[in-house]
């Protein structure tokens, strides 16, 4: 059986396990065989786990006994940092290399429920930190378009296996644009939710002022999909919020509005034009523009590389060698916590847990931390003034297409720079998502461009409307 | 940034690291630290005087402490993960 795995999306898949076109276990077969056949090279997962053709037989029997929802035999990759009961999860980290789940995150046991296949767990920077997957301690995951590029980053191995069509959707985590940048390198849509809309339980964390986790699919559709299964406010995570929480502005189109000084500097002249063309194209379908100005959301990337090592040298301070993971051996207490962490933690969290350790210290605290805490409060305000005016917000979602492996590992200041675009949303709380743009070409090989939007709180189903008609567009 | 304060900073977030290491993060301190300093030329208060925090969506989320899963439920799943067991007991090194 020859399943197009190029064009399927979650309602198609549906319609054909009702009408008996193929079974769950044909389409989980067509997409392992695409895992063998690709994966070594492009290293999205880190492991297929060994239960999922029983899970495809749980789905076919809730297509029989009538209980199927859309969701129920739909083959999903979630990232490494998300737990599932009885797997490992190592959030790309040697210190939990070994690591097995004790329990279900909510969003898993909400996949469970629904029926879904899940496929694997997925490359990621190690705890999330970084934009290119070069911070996994199990190496690179290669950009499908073009294997000498990154795929972007943290949830890259989760972009690049719903692009090379070893999974339909995927899960990642976006605490500062790790959704949606590797869409974007991709060629996929990357959607971070609103802060809180979806549950955290079972998540490892990295910065919890920010994260959030969100779906990854081939179109905006099937994003949809997920994140309507996903989302909720759930008792085990008390920073989670109902769909009521946020007053919501009635209106009939939306307004777009454009931060026209935020995009000028530093952005690769392609990625200018594909803007440009973009704007165009929305305006011929009818939607308004409107230039705004977000005077303080330049700070944000500064601001962020500092609440974000503070938050993770607390959040990281629980892998002490002690309860679970890795621990050395050593005579002293003391020394099982350095060595365990020393040897655990790879380069990138090392720095950042000294960072956050230093903006947190007795004399600094002020100067960094409280300060970039006022200005993400002004970050905050820039945004809800603009929302009076406008419905969403676009930008790029990055400032070039997929960067060459290596490039950039030597700068660290450009490769945070990396989320200019992305990174307001998180600090400000709001939904984005990262939607295809066109292409460009480079060395012979098309590299995948993104647009980015953002929407006031929980106005997700905005950016599900306007990404179903860009999609058309393009 | 000195090499003896990054010695401070490892030795309090209780991470093992070679001099060599400490060296070059001293130097990307020093570049991260000029880059993340921007945020100290934003002038706070004015901007922020007309603005109440309760326009930030923060408050306390309480709920009361009962119990909420069965005695013993998880004890083995998280006892497998230790590195060190005794008699049902997590095994640490002498502490005082």
């Amino acid at each position: 059986m020859k399943i197009n795995l190029k064009e399927l999306t979650i309602e198609k898949a549906h319609e054909s396990f009702k009408n008996g076109e193929y079974t769950v276990t044909d389409l989980v077969n067509e997409y392992l065989k695409v895992i063998k056949e690709k994966n070594k090279e492009i290293n999205a997962y880190l492991e297929v786990y060994d239960d999922v053709l029983i899970q495809a037989k749980k789905a076919e029997e809730m297509f029989k006994n009538g209980t199927a929802t859309l969701m129920t035999g739909i083959p999903i990759a979630i990232k490494d940092n998300i737990l599932f009961e009885g797997h490992i999860a190592s959030a790309s980290s040697k210190i939990l290399e070994n690591y097995t789940a004790t329990y279900d995150a909510t969003v898993i046991k909400k996949l469970k429920n629904a029926g879904a296949v899940i496929i694997g767990r997925t490359n990621m920077d190690e705890f999330a930190m970084g934009v290119s997957t070069e911070n996994s301690a199990y190496g690179v995951t290669k950009n499908p378009y073009d294997t000498k590029r990154v795929p972007g980053g943290s949830s890259g191995g989760s972009c690049a296996c719903v692009a090379m069509n070893g999974a339909l959707v995927a899960l990642g985590s976006d605490t500062a644009g790790s959704c949606r940048q590797p869409a974007s390198f991709c060629g996929v849509v990357g959607l971070k939710p609103t802060y809180g809309s979806v549950s955290r339980y079972g998540l490892i964390a990295m910065g919890s002022s920010l994260d959030v986790i969100g779906a990854i699919g081939k179109n905006i559709s099937d994003v949809q999909i997920v994140f309507d299964f996903i989302k909720g406010q759930d008792k085990m995570d008390s920073t989670s919020i109902s769909s009521e929480f946020y007053k919501k502005k009635i209106f009939t189109k939306p307004v777009i509005g454009i931060p026209r000084d935020f995009i000028k500097e530093g952005v690769d002249d392609r990625i200018l034009v594909n803007f440009e063309e973009t704007i165009e194209k929305l305006k011929s379908a009818g939607y308004l523009i409107k230039d705004i100005e977000l005077p303080y959301v330049k700070y944000a990337v500064p601001a962020y590389y500092i609440i974000t090592p503070a938050e993770i040298s607390a959040n990281l301070a629980r892998f002490d060698g002690i309860r679970y993971g890795l621990s050395e051996k050593a005579d002293k207490l003391f020394d099982v916590y350095t060595k365990s962490r020393g040897k655990g933690f790879g380069k990138e969290v090392r720095r950042r847990i000294l960072l956050g350790t230093y903006v947190l210290s007795h004399g600094y605290h002020d100067a960094y931390y409280n300060k970039a805490n006022a200005v993400r409060k002004l970050i905050i305000n820039d945004y809800n003034k603009a929302f009076e005016q406008v419905d969403l917000i676009l930008t790029p979602t990055t400032t070039g297409p997929a960067f060459k492996i290596g490039e950039k590992i030597n700068d660290l200041v450009k490769m945070y720079l990396e989320d200019i675009f992305t990174s307001p949303a998180n600090m400000a709380g709001f939904p984005a998502v990262s939607i295809p743009s066109g292409f460009v070409e480079e060395d012979g090989k098309k590299l995948p461009l993104g647009i980015h939007f953002t929407a006031p709180f929980l106005r997700e189903d905005i950016l599900f409307t306007i990404g179903k008609d860009f999609e058309k567009l393009i | 940034m000195q090499l003896e304060e990054i010695k401070k900073l490892a030795n309090l977030a209780r991470i093992d690291m070679s001099e060599e290491e400490m060296k070059e993060i001293a130097k990307d301190f020093d570049s991260i630290l000029a880059y993340v300093r921007q945020v100290q030329e934003v002038s706070v208060k004015q901007d922020l005087a007309e603005k109440k925090s309760e326009d930030y969506f923060l408050y306390n989320v309480m709920r009361d402490d009962v119990i909420t899963n069965k005695r013993g439920e998880y004890r083995d799943l998280i006892m497998a993960e230790m590195p060190d067991v005794q008699d049902g007991y997590l095994k640490v090194k002498q502490i005082l």
